[in-house]
């Protein structure tokens, strides 16, 4: 079997250490390289493409958000998955923003990271649990607070539908196979679904889903 | 109610100056007709016066003194008149007397009438000077005398033309001592009325005295109402000066012992930081890295089964998840790194949904295009007067709502903070917290403005120049 190629970038030895001796007990897992800045990443990313990268957000030279969106443009088909201290929305959406698919916090890194990467791997997201814990509170919450109706009632049962298999990461030609519909009327059920939401990306739709609690 | 500052050592307002710091610019000459022209023109005024009466005064002195020695010259010339009159009249009648007394011969009637004829010239000329000099009260008691005085001419000339005959010395006494008598009567007359006339000019001239009188009196009166008036103004105007400049004075005063307050607070705030950052740095991580410590050294020591062993690990890793909690809270509070990785509008928006968070109040921050490529010092500068401001609105505005709103221009970067709290007067209540925040903003040169006034929320609004070089800053990083 082929192992899953990984590069870690992280500017702390220490992480990188722990990180290495937690993945390489899996048998499946190669740690390709190691990056200690935003740069070295993009630029091992681009010679090596791995299959998933494993990126701290706060890092120097360029940081873990801006070191994904150019590393996507050099190798598109790797997974990143976010490695963060900070559990604020304002990371997340930005993380999915620059095309990371997986957001984890570093203090739960040990147990949630093996399952991330597994998601990231067969193209889904995923997200710390305490991730989806607060931003599904803080998203009822600011509900309560300006006393607005959620606007996921809107939505039909079809659209549910595609809006969680489209949080889980699947294309507009991945539903319509699995809904047996044309991908045209996915497109035109995507937008609709933006609208009534009030998102404006693919980024928002997935934070969107995980604040919901639609997919983990 | 609005107040605003540029600097705070600087007492001329730039641009809003709404209400709050506006008194006492009145005082101010140069608008309008101030105070000072106004007095110099009351000093003027005052001089001028003083001139007119000095020039009255001499003036009236003057026309006095030549009415008096006019009335007396008068009076003296008539009396001379008369005294002529008179003199011819007592020589005609000495001459008639002598006359009837001597030899009446053709050579001594001549010589007599040529006598006589001279008299009665003279008293004539004198007659009419005195007619001519006197006023229209005389003119009566003149006529009558000077008629008489012509019958009296014509009795004589007849007199002694007659020449000659029975009683003749009697008639010629008779005639000339009747018309004698007459005239001299009305000479008396005359004279009495000129004297009456003489008091009455010095009684017109007495009135013109006090008439002048009257009017310097006036004048002097009005004089020292002015200047008493000046006076009062000059003094009143004085004393609102020094009340001004003491206000000023006060007001520097008072900005200086803000400052002074300022700085003792952000010693003592940074003392507080410390402490409290030594006193958790202790109190959580150090005891719970103490705690993880004793864990380990047990599990290292004693020799127990795995489940127990799996247990105790499952505690260690408990503390450790709890110290690196610890941990993120004190770095953010410390710095938000979220200013350095994601810039200042996500900072912000996180600042909100945390004081959201904590106390209920809803934080809205908007950016209108906001190009988040401030340089560092600008970008700590606005989440902290954000932050002060957010800390105020649930601390002491019990506001419900807040809005935090981000824009940029050409030339500024402007920052409001709006909330629906309860307010306050800005001219009156100055806390340290806005002090602080106006510092920050005057350091990197803008403009700090708060508008509130009780029941009507509050409202800050920052400007901060952005200069091309300041921008560029930001991109080394």
């Amino acid at each position: 079997m082929k192992k899953l190629r990984i590069l870690l970038a992280d500017d702390h030895t220490v992480m990188r250490t722990g990180l290495r001796a937690l993945l390489e007990r899996q048998g499946n897992i190669e740690i390709v390289a190691e990056a200690e800045n935003g740069r070295q990443a993009v630029a091992l990313c681009s010679s090596l493409a791995p299959e998933i990268a494993i990126m701290d957000v706060g890092m120097p030279m360029l940081n873990g958000i801006e070191a994904t969106k150019a590393l996507l443009k050099e190798s598109p088909s790797t997974g990143v998955v976010m490695l963060s201290m900070h559990s604020d929305e304002s990371y997340v959406i930005r993380s999915l923003q620059a095309g990371a698919r997986g957001y984890l916090l570093k203090d739960s890194a040990a147990s949630d990271l093996l399952s991330a990467i597994q998601a990231v791997s067969q193209g889904k997201s995923f997200f710390s649990p305490a991730i989806r814990r607060l931003l599904a509170e803080d998203y009822v919450r600011v509900l309560q607070q300006k006393g607005e109706v959620d606007s996921y009632e809107l939505l039909t049962m079809r659209e549910r539908e595609i809006l969680q298999l489209l949080a889980e990461g699947k294309t507009n030609k991945e539903v319509a196979n699995a809904l047996h519909i044309s991908p045209y009327t996915v497109e035109t059920h995507r937008s609709n679904i933006l609208e009534k939401l009030g998102l404006h990306s693919p980024a928002e739709l997935i934070l969107y889903a995980v604040r919901k609690g639609i997919i983990r | 109610m609005v107040c605003s500052h540029g600097d705070p050592m600087e007492p001329d307002e730039p641009k809003t100056n709404g209400g709050a710091q506006a008194a006492g610019s009145s005082a101010y000459p140069g608008k309008g007709l101030g105070p000072r022209a106004a007095l110099i023109l009351g000093f003027s005024a005052l001089l001028v016066l003083m001139v007119v009466l000095a020039v009255d005064s001499v003036r009236a002195l003057h026309e006095l003194e030549t009415s008096t020695t006019q009335v007396r010259r008068d009076y003296l010339n008539r009396e001379r008149a008369l005294r002529e009159i008179r003199g011819g009249i007592y020589d005609s009648g000495n001459l008639l007397r002598e006359f009837a007394d001597t030899e009446q011969s053709a050579e001594t009637r001549n010589a007599y009438l040529a006598q006589l004829d001279d008299a009665k010239k003279r008293s004539t000329a004198a007659m009419r000077d005195c007619v001519r000099q006197s006023p229209q009260s005389l003119r009566g008691p003149l006529e009558k005398l000077s008629s008489q005085l012509d019958d009296y001419w014509r009795a004589a000339d007849e007199t002694l033309n007659e020449g000659a005959h029975k009683n003749y010395e009697a008639r010629l006494r008779q005639a000339a001592l009747t018309q004698r008598a007459a005239v001299l009567a009305i000479t008396s007359e005359v004279s009495d009325v000129n004297e009456l006339e003489f008091r009455q000019a010095e009684v017109d001239v007495s009135k013109v005295f006090a008439g002048s009188r009257q009017r310097l009196q006036g004048f002097a009166v009005l004089t020292v109402g002015v200047g008493f008036l000046l006076a009062i103004s000059s003094i009143l105007y004085i004393l609102h000066l020094e009340k001004h400049a003491q206000e000023r004075y006060h007001e520097s005063e008072r900005y200086r012992r803000e400052l002074k307050a300022l700085s003792k607070r952000l010693v003592e705030a940074q003392e507080n930081e410390r402490r409290a950052i030594s006193r958790d740095l202790h109190d959580q991580i150090a005891q719970t890295l103490a705690a993880l410590l004793m864990n380990i050294q047990s599990m290292t020591e004693s020799r127990t089964n795995p489940d127990s062993l799996k247990r105790a690990l499952q505690k260690i890793r408990l503390q450790a998840e709890e110290c690196v909690q610890n941990v993120r809270n004190m770095a953010l509070l410390l710095r938000p790194s979220m200013l350095d990785d994601l810039g200042l509008v996500a900072a912000l928006e996180w600042q909100g949904r945390e004081v959201s968070k904590r106390s209920g109040l809803v934080v809205d921050v908007i950016d209108n295009h906001f190009v988040d490529d401030l340089p560092d010092t600008y970008k700590t500068c606005i989440y902290r007067v954000v932050q002060e401001a957010l800390h105020n609105c649930t601390a002491h505005a019990r506001a419900r709502h807040a809005r935090v709103s981000l824009e940029e221009d050409s030339q500024h970067c402007i920052l409001s903070i709006t909330d629906d709290g309860v307010g306050f007067d800005p001219t009156r209540q100055r806390g340290m917290g806005l002090l602080g925040m106006q510092e920050r903003v005057t350091q990197l040169g803008g403009t700090f403005a708060v508008e509130s006034a009780p029941g009507k929320g509050t409202s800050i609004r920052v400007e901060l120049p952005l200069a091309a070089t300041t921008r560029s800053e930001s991109y080394v990083s």
